[in-house]
């Protein structure tokens, strides 16, 4: 039913729409033309499979983050969930076989994941406040349990998800699949899917879907679980990658999965957003980061870097709302 | 004749308006003198609200002139609109929620020449005026906490806060009860003889009728005269309007009421304590009107039925087995349908497409245990709907923000179509609609009950709820007051049982 895109460029002013309205592709792409002429090293498989495994861990939580913000929500804890669950991951995978500790460490993502579920959905708090509870309370155990100090792998599971981390499988690094494999099950789950169907019906209307018969609660409450199961995966990939759980793992990485999403065009409001501008959105931040590496800008111009992107994204996406 | 030709408050001549491609205004004229109440009128999407848009300062005119006064004015945003003299009350609400009635009326005024307020004085000059336009509001009230009817009095006081030469109404009464709508009226006649113009927007024809001197009809971007309301009819105007004779709004209704009682509610009490007592039952194929004033508890019923709001003590029966409605959810899992009242915040998903807002009620026919979505039965399930009910769009994927009210309607209606009901409570079926998709909508509700579904339509508009309707169940102050049978449907019954006094004696006997 949707115009076919050669019908969108001949129609009047079509090239012009049809960039606004892939505006997140477009920057991508552009970015990537710019990143090769201005460097060398940037197309070199080294540099692409590092770019990836950098913003696979990000990637795996924005697509939670996503979810959650597609009902309107917010998740501040995703951050601090990935320090603790990668210190409980470590811990777990020192003591019982690892696929034991994979799936405890999900669990465990789920289960806190859904007492900011609980408080949103049931105790009608307000997602920013509850998550905002969890996301310290989630730090300070991350600290607690470690004591402090990063928990390294000791046993042969921890040799195993180390060498799976670092290792690429048909030239893609293996935790990029893994980004890659969620993005697709959220892509499938968003269109195809009744789940995603009423996530962005509540989202983009929540008491007309509570007079639709909807049962919106449990799904408020389980886009929080869901992204706190996706943040075990982030912390059992970036763990896995640098061999040790540590509590200071993940900081303020709810504020760069929030800026994907958004640069992903998504609404803050919820009803409107997509898996794959989602990862476009993760790519593009990569892509920043990376390249302003190549060119030796320090960290802090980077980040005022990041910021403009961000702006500039957003007043590209008002163009496409009028 | 030459000072009256020259004596004209407003003269809008020639306007011209495209968005786009789509040409919406294709040279209108329209012209208001002092003190004159000027009715607009035309179906949705005849370019009412363009022009009106240009006349505020919200949209700029392609093309055409407009004089206030005899002197040419092009507002370029509705603060100059204002500062000219044009105020507009909106169908839309446009009040801030969270400031208090007096901030609302003033909100224009706060910060604008001076640092600090006088609240005294504010809140004062504020009360004298709602209480001049003979409605009772605590203007120190958070509007969140006023009840639609206050918030749009408000709105209208909001207008005349200012020094109005122009005052534009677009559908004011269609959250009125008649009480509402003659203090409304009475306040118009005054803003007239102080030599106010007003241009008067409304579907309602009778009112049209009782207030207005010239009536101005639009039809596709065209404006097809002006004529006095003495020298014209109803009739006259709805063919002007629509292009073609209105035979008859309501249809025939030549269904067999089923014999028993599908919902049956017994003494039925909200928490929230609006709805006191009340008892009623609906047959299969029967459309019952709930009818009484703003307030009485029409809608809250309603919604305790649906689950939507918890009722405290009562009983209903659906087919003869009692029901535990908690939540809506429980509601249509028993096959009831609800569509509400407030169309934009309740009913329809406005960022979404005609399809998305269909399907959130059907998925269980047109996807797996799973949930995976079907997408082949879901187009086919959703195009018939499109036809069957004439929704006018393109395709099925256009967001249902781009419909004209009256598609948006159908769309509410449609989720409830495309699954089994065997009650579906309708709250307001043609509010904010025009003629052309009123008669469809009535149609549809005919359909709905002939397929032997229990209908129960809530409605301030009387000559709609007398025309659709095989019984009146009238409420009044939380309870159901009064019951008509057809043959004793009249607006005056109605409005006795309203106010809650029994029936006159020769009607009582027939």
């Amino acid at each position: 039913m949707a115009l076919s895109i050669k019908q969108q460029l001949n129609s009047p002013g079509g090239l012009l729409k049809f960039l606004v309205k892939y505006n997140t592709i477009f920057i991508f792409v552009l970015l990537v033309i710019f990143s090769a002429i201005i460097s060398d090293v940037f197309f070199t498989s080294a540099n692409l499979s590092n770019l990836l495994k950098q913003v696979s861990g990000i990637g795996i939580i924005s697509i939670g983050m996503l979810i959650v913000i597609l009902t309107g929500g917010i998740d501040l804890s995703v951050g601090s969930m990935v320090a603790l669950l990668a210190v409980i991951f470590a811990m777990l995978i020192n003591v019982i076989i690892l696929p034991l500790a994979i799936l405890f460490t999900i669990c465990i993502g789920f289960g806190l994941g859904s007492i900011s579920g609980y408080l949103v959905a049931f105790q009608k708090m307000a997602p920013f406040v509850a998550t905002l509870a969890l996301m310290t309370i989630a730090r300070g155990l991350g600290f607690i349990y470690s004591n402090g100090s990063p928990v390294t792998f000791k046993t042969a599971g921890g040799v195993f998800m180390s060498d799976f981390a670092n290792n690429s499988t048909l030239g893609l690094p293996n935790i990029s699949i893994i980004f890659f494999l969620v993005v697709i099950i959220a892509m499938i789950m968003l269109k195809y899917n009744v789940f995603g169907r009423l996530v962005i019906a509540i989202g983009s209307n929540e008491e007309a879907a509570r007079l639709s018969g909807i049962k919106v609660n449990k799904y408020k409450f389980l886009v929080y679980a869901i992204s706190g199961a996706l943040a075990a995966v982030a912390a059992i990939v970036v763990a896995s990658r640098t061999n040790l759980g540590s509590p200071n793992m993940g900081m303020a990485w709810e504020l760069d999965a929030i800026a994907a999403v958004v640069i992903g065009g998504a609404s803050l409001n919820g009803g409107r957003g997509t898996a794959i501008n989602t990862l476009m959105g993760v790519l593009i931040l990569g892509l920043i980061g990376n390249i302003l590496n190549l060119l030796n800008v320090p960290s802090y111009p980077q980040q005022v870097v990041k910021g403009a992107i961000i702006i500039f994204a957003v007043l590209l996406q008002r163009f496409e709302s009028k | 004749m030459k000072d009256t030709a020259n004596n004209y408050r407003l003269e809008m001549t020639g306007i011209e308006k495209s968005f786009g491609l789509v040409s919406v205004l294709k040279g209108v004229n329209l012209k208001v003198k002092p003190g004159e109440i000027h009715a607009l009128l035309g179906e949705n999407g005849a370019g009412k609200s363009t022009l009106i848009k240009i006349l505020s300062g919200v949209h700029q005119k392609d093309a055409g002139n407009v004089l206030l006064d005899g002197e040419t004015i092009q507002p370029k945003n509705t603060h100059e609109g204002q500062m000219l003299g044009i105020n507009v009350v909106y169908q839309e609400l446009s009040l801030v929620n969270d400031l208090s009635v007096a901030e609302n009326i003033y909100l224009h005024k706060l910060g604008a020449n001076k640092v600090w307020m006088n609240w005294k004085k504010l809140i004062s000059e504020a009360k004298a005026l709602v209480d001049s336009l003979g409605f009772s509001i605590d203007v120190t009230a958070k509007v969140r906490n006023l009840s639609i009817v206050q918030k749009q009095v408000v709105e209208i006081a909001k207008a005349i806060a200012e020094d109005t030469k122009v005052l534009v109404l677009d559908e004011p009464t269609t959250v009125f009860d008649p009480n509402d709508i003659k203090k409304l009226f009475n306040n118009l006649r005054r803003l007239k003889q102080d030599g106010v113009s007003i241009i008067y927007i409304s579907h309602h024809l009778d009112e049209i009728f009782e207030i207005a001197d010239t009536i101005t009809v639009l039809r596709d971007g065209v404006d097809t005269g002006s004529v006095a309301v003495s020298e014209t009819n109803t009739d006259a105007v709805i063919h002007l309007m629509i292009g073609r004779a209105l035979e008859d709004l309501y249809p025939i209704r030549t269904i067999e009421i089923g014999k028993k009682p599908v919902l049956v509610v017994k003494n039925l009490e909200g928490k929230r304590g609006i709805v006191k007592d009340v008892s009623f039952s609906v047959n299969a194929g029967e459309v019952l009107g709930i009818a009484g004033l703003g307030g009485s508890g029409r809608t809250e019923t309603g919604k305790l039925i649906f689950g939507a709001h918890r009722k405290k003590s009562g009983i209903i029966t659906l087919n003869g087995v009692e029901i535990h409605a908690k939540s809506p959810v429980d509601a249509v899992g028993y096959q009831i349908g609800f569509v509400s009242e407030d169309r934009k915040e309740e009913g329809v998903f406005l960022p979404l497409s005609i399809r998305r807002n269909i399907s959130v009620t059907n998925f269980d026919s047109i996807s797996s245990k799973l949930g995976f979505i079907n997408t082949k039965d879901e187009y086919k399930n959703i195009l018939d709907l499109i036809q069957r009910l004439n929704i006018k769009t393109p395709h099925s994927e256009v967001d249902v923000k781009n419909l004209s009210g009256g598609n948006q309607q159908k769309v509410a209606l449609a989720k409830w179509l495309s699954i089994d009901s065997k009650v579906i409570i309708i709250d307001e079926p043609t509010r904010g609609v025009d003629v052309g998709a009123k008669i469809e909508i009535y149609n549809l509700i005919n359909e709905v009950a002939k397929k032997g579904v229990a209908v129960v339509v809530i409605s301030s508009d009387m000559p709609e709820i007398m025309g659709i309707s095989d019984r009146i169940l009238v409420m009044h102050e939380g309870r159901n007051y009064g019951e008509l049978s057809k043959k004793e449907f009249s607006e005056e019954n109605i409005l006795r049982y309203a106010i809650g006094k029994p029936l006159k004696q020769e009607t009582l006997i027939s």
